[in-house]
């Protein structure tokens, strides 16, 4: 179980040229994500999503709060939680130097995977996410679309118990998006817990079970898609989004 | 896992040698070295050996006695005369070398200290001193007096001990310096690439998920740094010494100069060649990881590549030699060791001296950027 416990995220950004102020990217966020479950980070841009993901991710550091794998925190087992977990972001790259299959060898050498039972779980990956026909091709000449699969596929070495994936399909073609978010219910059924942030609120209400909303850092509603529409008494969580937030003004 | 130290290690390297650009650095820079050692060798030996038809027309403003011309003559000077006017505009048009005006006893070398112009000088110096010597004979035997008793009331002769040749331990020194340079150089794209350059990429926030610790992303990476600049100052040496050997050959300014290197020499070169990449390496790393872009570390980086030659190019010019403190201090030891070496004088004890200061400094860098990298602040810089 991952047990995010009243995190807050402060930054420090230049106000004028001299002048610069603290802002809060997160803001008290507290939620639990149970294992079998999909758990959607849904807000638009600036919500404070990708710095939330990243915090549990283990990239950056909460300013207060406490985030949990199973009672495990990364002040005191960082190597051991990020053994469990996999990362995914539409804005991380990946090593455009190698090919797919040094890429994957590489993250098998990393988390410890012997070299029989690497060639096994790449094997495993490829038939599964159809990438054979690019596999010993360098990533730097693959499509955006082929990329994302291998930066799927990366994240698939280890077996994680827990996908972080931030915005996972941004920028994928359909055909390339419904793999993913095939892929994310197959794992979800497998046991795996998944935070899912998106900004698409059709494509969270599809995969997710619960859904926590998130606009300035702050949660403005968490509960299934079903209770948030009914709660908002709207027929899709996009309405249900401007419904919390008051409609949209031209400051946002 | 145990591993992964030795996995961040392997993907330096399989970046650093797939990169073309790392590679040129590494690989072509090296090829300077000969290149300038011949080019100075060639240019010493041009000013050395010069000959004096090259610089042996003089003017003389002034009616000649037949001894003077005689000893012109002597001396294959060329002699041509005018008016003080007349020689002025033929020095400016570069049609002699330098001209002489008379007043009374008193003769003015008129010069600008030009290459030749000074070529020149020292020759109607010794002309000079030739006729006077003539004039003060004829002096005293006019006033029979034995010139011998006089003129050589004692007596100065030159004994040379031992064989210095200042060009040729100039350039070989300078030769030592280049391979500092080209180290620093070496070290500077691929410290950048791996660190400002592997955040503007976006691959560090990938590297940051992977279950490694800091301390073994930022050995992994400055090993790969130290492994390219290694490389370069091998290479550098090696075409170093050949273009010694073959240049000793080529020019007579080597004479009597050893350009063969012992192997004790080449081992403590390369000790100071494996300490200097370490310390360099470990100093690119710390400066570039926090720049924001990769040309910003660049810009950042471009000063070492001065302040590891000019510190040990003032002291080489100065003659300052090694000492327990200097071997302490950072650049300018290695300079001074590697001149040592270079001169045969191999001191263990500074060698020690420097080899242990460079472990703390490379301590202190290491604890700071690991500190750096444990932070969020390496995944936005400043």
């Amino acid at each position: 179980m991952i047990k995010v416990e009243h995190v807050t995220k402060k930054f420090v950004r230049n106000k004028t040229k001299r002048e610069k102020e603290e802002f809060y990217a997160d803001k008290d966020i507290s939620f639990e994500a149970k294992k079998g479950e999909i758990i959607g980070i849904l807000g638009p841009n600036g919500a404070g999503k990708t710095t939330l993901l990243r915090m549990i991710a283990g990239i950056l550091e909460p300013t207060e709060g406490k985030i949990t794998f199973d009672e495990l925190d990364y002040k005191h087992n960082e190597i051991e939680i990020k053994q469990k977990i996999a990362y995914l972001s539409g804005n991380t790259k990946i090593y455009d130097t190698l090919s797919t299959y040094e890429l994957l060898k590489m993250c098998c050498d990393i988390y410890g995977i012997s070299k029989d039972e690497s060639e096994k779980r790449i094997k495993e990956i490829t038939d599964v996410l159809k990438i054979e026909s690019f596999l010993y091709n360098k990533i730097a000449n693959l499509s955006t679309g082929q990329t994302q699969k291998v930066n799927l596929a990366r994240c698939l070495v280890h077996h994680p118990q827990y996908y972080i994936l931030d915005e996972a399909t941004t920028g994928l073609d359909i055909i390339s998006s419904q793999i993913i978010l095939n892929f994310i219910k197959e794992e979800r059924d497998k046991g795996k817990t998944i935070l899912y942030s998106t900004h698409y609120m059709e494509e969270a209400e599809n995969i997710c079970n619960r859904v926590i909303m998130i606009n300035k850092g702050e949660i403005i509603k968490t509960g299934t898609p079903e209770e948030i529409k009914k709660d908002t008494n709207t027929t899709n969580l996009r309405d249900a989004f401007f419904t919390m937030i008051g409609g949209v003004s031209n400051e946002e | 896992m145990k591993n992964n130290l030795w996995n961040i290690l392997k993907k330096e390297l399989r970046e650093l040698f797939r990169d073309k650009k790392s590679l040129a650095m590494m690989l072509i820079i090296p090829i300077f070295i000969p290149l300038l050692v011949i080019g100075m060798s060639a240019l010493f030996e041009a000013q050395v050996s010069k000959d004096v038809s090259e610089y042996n027309k003089i003017g003389f403003a002034y009616e000649m006695s037949e001894i003077e011309k005689s000893i012109a003559e002597e001396m294959n000077i060329e002699i041509i005369n005018g008016n003080e006017e007349e020689l002025k505009q033929k020095y400016d048009e570069g049609e002699i070398d330098l001209y002489i005006t008379k007043q009374d006893n008193k003769y003015v070398i008129n010069t600008d200290g030009s290459d030749n112009s000074t070529f020149a000088s020292g020759l109607m110096e010794t002309y000079f001193n030739t006729y006077k010597q003539y004039l003060q004979q004829s002096y005293l035997q006019e006033n029979s007096i034995n010139p011998d008793e006089v003129l050589s009331i004692i007596t100065v002769e030159e004994n040379v001990l031992e064989q210095d040749n200042y060009f040729a331990n100039y350039i070989k020194n300078y030769a030592f310096l280049f391979i500092m340079m080209a180290i620093t150089v070496s070290a500077t794209y691929p410290a950048t690439d791996t660190t400002a350059g592997e955040r503007e990429r976006g691959t560090l926030e990938t590297l940051l998920t992977f279950p490694i610790k800091s301390k073994d992303i930022i050995i992994g990476k400055f090993l790969g740094v130290t492994v390219s600049s290694i490389i370069t100052g091998i290479i550098s040496l090696i075409l170093a010494i050949i273009a010694l050997m073959v240049t000793k050959n080529m020019f007579s300014i080597y004479e009597g100069v050893d350009t063969m290197f012992s192997p004790i020499t080449i081992i403590f070169a390369v000790i100071v060649i494996i300490a200097y990449s370490f310390f360099i390496s470990g100093l690119c790393i710390a400066i570039a990881s926090t720049s924001k872009t990769f040309k910003e570390a660049q810009s950042a980086l471009t000063p070492l590549t001065f302040i590891s030659f000019f510190p040990g190019m003032i002291a080489f010019m100065m003659g300052i030699t090694t000492t327990p403190i200097l071997s302490i201090v950072p650049f300018i030891n290695f300079t001074l060791i590697f001149t040592d070496i270079n001169n045969g004088t191999i001191d263990v004890w500074n060698i020690l001296l420097m080899a242990i200061s460079t472990i703390i400094y490379i301590s202190l860098v290491f604890a700071y950027i690991i500190k750096q990298y444990k932070s969020e602040k390496v995944l936005f810089a400043k």
